[in-house]
């Protein structure tokens, strides 16, 4: 999946789902948007839809580093990218 | 430590409207708020009884998504009207986050809806690539939802009680909160109970043959407490929370004193599970008067728990006769709206302090011919004007719980 695909369905999700206003990919997900650790684990659910796969535990742990949208998109570039090999 | 503890605020959502004046009408006007049964797609075709006390208006809930992410429909019943009260009130953030203030409330299974969800996914989904429960579908469901819900969209950090006993979920929540600020425990309490529209309890008691079946047709003219016809409860939803202060606070404050909560009385019947019994129940009522330091002839009104059950409305008024003679009137509000389960009881205190406040006593609706069995009580049959005092709330759950509340009209509580 290219970046650009990945990037229109978070930011779709992010604003439909979690009524994101005007999110930029490097707005600090919690400070700026009051993202918390329920949305981290909602967020997570989402991600697995766009894979379509579940993640493993120890792919869902490395998710906790994620500071920003770009963030996200790096993840899940990461995780895709670790699965094709 | 034993202090005094008055209602200051109180909103209900009611299959016979949401706010006081539409309830108030509705009383007035003997409008029934029982409708035909939604079809649900899944047990409606299974169900005999076609009868639901229905909420069928818009509600302009106003939460955000911060706050929904862990509501089901339940929880928006219970936030709604727990805000109406807390906004009323102009209560301070300080004290509403001072550990003082407390939350009784709660349903009788936590949201069915989203455990619906949650059952879809075990049982047709299983080989999915990916789970379809969602992280938060547990705290949307469970049984403190409604309570834990409010805490959170108000800040609040007091002490909580999610007393989920079906039938008596809201008349312990009133209870226990009135017993918390007697007692010093907490300064003023939420309480109340929500249930939302669901297939799943009108199929246990459709099960237990308990349910109205025989006006389908005609919803309005069921359910018929203490009628001859009667031939089952029907179920309901809705919501009602009230709010419980310590009396000489809530004067300091220049809060309306609505009422003041003068007695309590919880215990179990320590038998049958379903069965109403008279002995457990005469005991709750007379526990009630002695916990409220009065007589029976002190008591003006009886609001029954009345499901309109062939055995049910029998022993209740047996129980009345036994304790309080028939001199009050005895009215059986759940013929307005159906049983409304978890928040029946907050609900049907907020229908008596209207009552109080407006002076007036509402019939029992669809009460054409008395059962004789239940004819040794003083049932009001037509709309009364009454300048009520001391009021009686009567609720029965299966479990074999009892409870009665005894409240005392603001107007009569002064020093």
């Amino acid at each position: 999946m290219q970046r650009n695909e990945i990037q229109s369905k978070i930011l779709t999700i992010l604003e439909d789902l979690f009524e994101f206003e005007k999110p930029g990919l490097n707005d600090n997900l919690r400070d700026d948007h009051g993202f918390d650790s329920i949305d981290a684990i909602e967020l997570l659910g989402e991600i697995e839809k766009i894979l379509g796969f579940s993640l493993t535990r120890a792919e869902k742990e490395k998710a906790m580093t994620i500071r920003t949208i770009n963030d996200i998109l790096d993840y899940i570039e990461a995780i895709e990218s670790e699965r094709n090999k | 430590m034993k202090r005094r503890v008055v209602i200051t605020e109180c909103s209900a959502i009611t299959p016979i409207g949401y706010n006081k004046d539409d309830i108030i009408q509705s009383l007035k006007q003997g409008r029934s708020g029982v409708k035909p049964l939604r079809d649900d797609g899944l047990l409606t075709e299974f169900i005999h009884s076609h009868v639901f006390g229905t909420v069928d208006y818009p509600i302009d809930y106003q939460f955000k998504r911060l706050y929904t992410k862990t509501m089901g429909p339940v929880a928006y019943y219970a936030c709604q009207v727990a805000k109406d009260i807390l906004e009323r009130a102009g209560l301070s953030q300080d004290f509403i986050s001072s550990g003082r203030l407390g939350v009784a409330f709660s349903s009788t299974h936590g949201s069915p809806t989203v455990q619906r969800e949650i059952y879809k996914t075990f049982f047709s989904n299983l080989k999915s690539e990916f789970s379809s429960i969602g992280a938060v579908d547990y705290l949307k469901s469970m049984v403190h939802t409604t309570a834990v819900n409010i805490t959170r969209m108000f800040g609040i950090t007091g002490r909580v009680v999610a007393s989920s006993t079906a039938c008596t979920t809201s008349s312990q929540s009133i209870g226990f909160g009135y017993e918390m600020v007697k007692y010093g425990m907490q300064d003023a309490m939420i309480c109340g109970g929500a249930d939302e529209y669901d297939t799943t309890t009108v199929a246990v008691f459709d099960n237990l043959l308990a349910c109205s079946v025989a006006f389908n047709d005609t919803p309005e003219c069921t359910p018929r407490p203490f009628d001859t016809k009667r031939d089952g409860l029907v179920v309901g939803e809705g919501a009602g929370a009230v709010l419980l202060e310590e009396y000489e606070s809530a004067k300091k404050r220049g809060a309306p004193i609505l009422a003041e909560v003068i007695g309590f009385a919880c215990n179990n019947n320590g038998g049958d599970l379903i069965l109403p019994n008279l002995e457990g129940i005469t005991a709750t009522l007379k526990i009630a008067l002695d916990d409220a330091g009065i007589t029976p002839g002190d008591v003006d009104f009886i609001s029954a728990h009345a499901t309109a059950t062939k055995m049910g409305d029998v022993i209740e008024a047996q129980a009345i006769a036994d304790v309080y003679g028939n001199a009050p009137l005895v009215t059986g509000l759940k013929s307005y709206m159906g049983h409304t389960m978890g928040s029946c009881g907050a609900i049907e205190t907020i229908l008596t302090l209207y009552m109080m406040e407006k002076g007036f006593i509402a019939p029992t609706l669809n009460l054409d011919t008395v059962d004789e069995r239940c004819a040794m009580i003083n049932h009001t049959r037509k709309l009364t004007s009454i300048d009520t005092k001391i009021a009686a709330i009567q609720n029965f759950a299966f479990g074999g719980v009892n409870t009665c509340l005894l409240i005392k009209n603001g107007n009569s509580s002064a020093d």
